[in-house]
């Protein structure tokens, strides 16, 4: 059925081709007064804020068949350019409107409202990463056991604790036992495309052994092998004193990192993680 | 039967001459869209490679036939030149409307560049209304066509504003489709739906001359970034690309223009020296009296200073004194002829019949937009990840200074002074806001008469009257 045009359609195209091209010439201006303002003026136009400058505004005249414009600004300021700029000395609301008017006097006017205000630029949200020293009844309702917050069972066995005056801070340490069975995992929000430093320290019990702690994009792992291998930054050490290791890195696309800890051969122990923006 | 298909052959041809040009050419495909339609898998393919040719233009030195479809060649007159990186040398004619501003709906360039752009996806068209046809590659070809005809629209509707959508064939009668303008932002989503389709379908090519997985996914990410919406999607698909790993910087500034299959470009428009259907004769023009013209896309004062100022290696391999004429700047980027003194041998015996690719997106870009994603339509941003992609590309042009945070108004003219005379430039300022006032400016030190209605191109005049006043033209028309 494409194309079944029949040959009388083809001579009417061309025929049409030719009336519309005989119009054009015969569109010669009237005399003054005899005919309407077939096409009067439509005024219209758009405003882009300052990519610097919040309080600068320009304007771009999108009207027809105009030739004279006049802009108020909406603040006093008034122009008579075809493009308009100000610039605002308050923060507020202002209604701009351009009157667009031909040379017949048909005036056609046109308002739209801006909001001139100083954008906030948000601080960077400092990471709360909850149980930090994974001491008993840490969480803000003043409960938890020290690891709640560090659970995740498709990646590994919850964390043990290890009671003793001698950690880092507080009374307690996250316990990782030499078959490497278990992990500690927590997701924490972050600001996206922010450099932060993470904070922490561990110690191996034994020689030959090894603790990693990696930061991973986003959250909602549920594979180690794939969690293992996302990371945007991780340290394996296998100091046998408490060590304090920093990591830094950029938060990416996203507005969550998860913190992943794991160990291998022998018993670790972690303790103390700060946050903070670079 | 027979005789119909001739009869309705020659009825497609008129009415696409009326409404533009001939988009049989060139004649190998022009069989096949206008007599046959594709039976197999391999005409289909043919049809594909019709699209890629119509994006490619012809070379008006070499078939001076004047109603034809030059594409890409002559997209340099309706982005380069409108914006304040290039002009004529002689500010005469439809090349010099471009240079003052005063672009009529009349232009030649801006009717040939519109009609090309349909061209592709007239032809886009009809391979995915065939693609059951593809049993082996339909997912490439799939992708590949959905590719360019996202490509074109993207030219389309930052050049013109609303403009028809035609998403399948249609038929002549069909004027309803033809003439009614779409908005933008409808526009935009069947783009965004075309390159997202694409990125799935496509993987990696050996050729930047075809369409794969990483051209979607930049051309996508710059999308995105026009919309100015979704700057994390953005930052994403650029991320993909960067840890890809299939791209990387050339080391040599020169090499990217001048050793065409490097790991840098992603996407460039093919052209073969020295044949009459697949040269290019924009590096000709942009020569002093080679092509038909004085010179065009000759290179602005203003152009010239940024580059000395902020283009560090990049300045000699962008821009030099044209030797016949020392008051006056050429660009380097595609020089048919060589210039020894720059180490750049020439690309064809003949100068009009040139075989320089043209570059529609390279690894630079997607570095400068990863910045750009980053910012996030900020004034600033001190983001590491940012901060790496930004140094890259200064390093390249051996800016080795430690940055320590990028503005958007310094991104700017990284991108002016990295993709200059790429035909990115009127497309960033708009992008970044910029354009009403730093083309203002331009506009008064230079005695050109800018206004904002300027930024959009005026739908050709040709069309709006055979839509019998249905198209409706741009404000300031």
């Amino acid at each position: 059925m494409r194309y079944f045009i029949t040959p009388r359609k083809f001579v009417f195209l061309l025929i049409g081709m030719v009336i519309s091209v005989s119009c054009e010439n015969e569109l010669d201006l009237p005399e003054a007064g005899s005919r309407a303002d077939t096409m009067p003026p439509e005024a219209n136009f758009s405003a882009t804020r300052d990519v610097n400058n919040f309080d600068i505004y320009t304007f771009s005249n999108l009207s027809t068949s105009a030739t004279a414009y006049s802009w108020d600004y909406g603040d006093g300021n008034t122009s008579t350019t075809i493009d308009g700029q100000n610039q605002y000395a308050a923060e507020g609301v202002y209604t701009i409107t351009l009157t667009a008017s031909d040379a017949l006097g048909i005036t056609s006017t046109f308002s739209s409202d801006i909001e001139v205000i100083e954008p906030e630029e948000p601080d960077a949200i400092i990471p709360v990463i909850l149980e930090a020293s994974f001491e008993d009844n840490s969480l803000p309702d003043g409960t938890g056991d020290g690891r709640d917050s560090w659970r995740n069972s498709d990646l590994g066995g919850v964390i043990q604790i290890n009671t003793s005056s001698s950690v880092p801070d507080g009374s307690q340490a996250a316990k990782f036992p030499s078959d490497g069975s278990r992990i500690a995992y927590q997701e924490i929000e972050v600001t996206p495309n922010t450099d932060y430093t993470i904070t922490y320290s561990y110690r191996l019990e034994g020689a030959g052994g090894e603790a990693t702690v990696a930061i991973l994009p986003g959250g909602g792992y549920t594979d180690l092998t794939v969690a293992q291998g996302a990371a945007i930054v991780e340290f394996t050490g296998s100091e046998e004193d408490y060590t304090l290791t920093t990591l830094n890195f950029n938060s990416g696309v996203s507005s969550t990192v998860s913190i992943l800890i794991y160990n291998a051969s022998v018993e670790a122990r972690v303790d103390n993680f700060t946050a903070a923006v670079q | 039967m027979k005789t119909y298909k001739i009869l309705i052959m020659l009825l497609v041809v008129v009415s696409f001459t009326s409404c533009g040009d001939d988009f049989l050419e060139p004649v190998p495909t022009a069989v096949l869209v206008g007599d046959t339609f594709p039976t197999n898998e391999s005409d289909l393919e043919s049809v594909l490679t019709g699209v890629y040719d119509a994006l490619q233009g012809v070379n008006s030195l070499e078939i001076t036939d004047n109603d034809l479809n030059h594409g890409q060649q002559i997209e340099f007159y309706v982005t380069e030149m409108l914006s304040d990186n290039t002009r004529s040398k002689s500010g005469e004619g439809e090349a010099g409307q471009f240079d003052s501003f005063t672009v009529q709906p009349t232009n030649g360039f801006v009717f040939d560049y519109y009609r090309s752009m349909y061209s592709v996806i007239t032809r886009a068209n009809l391979v995915l209304e065939n693609i059951d046809l593809a049993i082996t590659d339909g997912d490439r070809m799939e992708g590949e066509a959905r590719f360019m005809r996202a490509l074109a629209y993207f030219n389309l509707v930052r050049s013109f504003g609303d403009v028809p959508l035609i998403d399948r064939p249609i038929l002549l009668e069909d004027v309803e489709t033809q003439f009614t303008r779409v908005p933008t932002n409808e526009i935009y989503s069947f783009i965004v739906a075309d390159l997202q389709s694409a990125a799935s379908k496509l993987g990696s090519t050996t050729t930047a001359n075809r369409a794969s997985k990483a051209a979607a996914q930049g051309i996508l990410a710059k999308v995105y970034l026009t919309q100015g919406s979704n700057y994390g999607e953005a930052q994403v698909l650029l991320e993909e690309i960067i840890a890809s790993e299939e791209y990387a910087l050339e080391s040599d500034f020169r090499d990217v223009f001048y050793n065409e299959a490097n790991g840098e470009n992603i996407f460039t428009v093919g052209y073969v020296a020295s044949s009459s259907l697949d040269s290019q004769n924009f590096s000709a023009e942009m020569l002093n009296g080679v092509g038909r013209t004085s010179g065009v896309n000759y290179v602005t004062d203003e152009a010239i200073a940024a580059l000395d100022e902020f283009g560090g290696d990049r300045a000699q391999y962008s821009k030099r004194i044209d030797a016949g004429q020392p008051t006056q700047t050429q660009v380097v980027k595609y020089l048919p002829n060589g210039d020894a003194s720059l180490g750049i041998e020439p690309t064809s015996s003949d100068p009009t019949s040139a075989g320089n690719d043209w570059i529609i997106l390279r690894y630079s870009d997607v570095l400068l937009m990863h910045v750009e994603a980053i910012m996030a339509g900020g004034a600033v941003t001190q983001s590491s990840n940012a901060l790496e992609s930004f140094q890259l590309v200064r390093n390249r042009a051996g800016l080795t200074d430690v940055v320590e945070e990028v503005t958007s108004e310094q991104l700017l003219i990284e991108r002016r002074v990295e993709l200059a005379f790429e035909n990115h430039r009127i497309h960033d300022l708009k992008r970044f806001g910029a354009a009403q006032q730093v083309l203002t400016d331009f506009s008064n030190a230079n005695g050109h008469s800018f206004s904002a209605t300027d930024l959009l191109l005026p739908l050709p005049q040709f069309e709006v009257n055979l839509s019998n006043g249905q198209l409706t033209q741009n404000p300031g028309y």
